[in-house]
């Protein structure tokens, strides 16, 4: 089962009680929880906040494609993955992320957080421009994706 | 024939608006697009050698959120986004 969607900031926030609802199953004896938070420093810049941009439509299809890959990958069947990502302007410490995953074991639920954030940071047209003290702001460089 | 590129990310800053367009005589392919960009920020931003980089380094995909090959041809009216360089997360 997966959930996965876009949270736009300005409407509403990341809550973990929604994926403890979704991943809630008497068939899963492991719950991890991965959040990304936006922090107040990057290369010795001070940042004061993240504007996340993404092509929503894009990043949802990338999600289903990563989650669907996960069986055949890792060897994992049975799982609930529930994934939020945020669009819009965050504070510090917001959350820009969540990826919740409840499996049988704890092996194969670390093993599937993990795969699954980094497949995110590799494939989905996500885009941060951080903020500055100075009031200065910058795209970040990220990673060329490939045709 | 008509293009509209769809911006993204620091590609954004291009354009106050979400979309450039440009018309071609026929068909294309994106390396014509990334031409037309380029001769945008040319005359828009005085070649602002930071947004060629962004232009070089960028995908683009469809409206049905294919990746567009560079050799793919594009011989009708539609709507392309401009994928710069991701990092999510």
């Amino acid at each position: 089962m997966l959930h996965a969607k876009i949270i736009n900031s300005s409407i509403e926030k990341i809550e973990i009680s929604r994926a403890e609802e979704f991943l809630r199953s008497e068939k899963f004896g492991a719950v991890i929880y991965f959040i990304g938070v936006v922090r107040d420093n990057n290369e010795n810049k001070k940042v004061n906040g993240i504007t996340y941009d993404a092509k929503e439509t894009m990043v949802i299809k990338s999600f289903e494609e990563i989650y669907n890959e996960t069986e055949q990958k890792l060897g994992i069947k049975n799982k609930s993955v529930f994934i939020e990502h945020v669009k819009g302007h965050l504070k510090l410490s917001e959350k820009s992320i969540l990826i919740g995953v409840a499996c049988k074991h704890r092996d194969e639920a670390y093993r599937l957080s993990r795969f699954i954030i980094e497949e995110i940071k590799k494939r989905s047209p996500i885009w941060k421009k951080e903020h500055y003290e100075d009031k200065d702001s910058e795209w970040l460089k990220g990673i060329s994706l490939t045709t | 024939m008509k293009i509209s590129v769809e911006l993204f990310g620091a590609a954004r800053e291009f354009s106050k608006t979400k979309y450039l367009e440009f018309n071609f005589s026929k068909s294309c392919k994106i390396i014509d697009i990334k031409k037309k960009l380029y001769e945008y920020v040319d005359n828009k931003f005085n070649g602002n050698l930071n947004y060629k980089e962004i232009i070089k380094s960028s995908v683009f995909c469809s409206d049905k959120d294919q990746l567009i090959k560079e050799n793919q041809i594009l011989n009708k009216n539609q709507i392309i986004g401009i994928i710069p360089p991701i990092g999510g997360g």
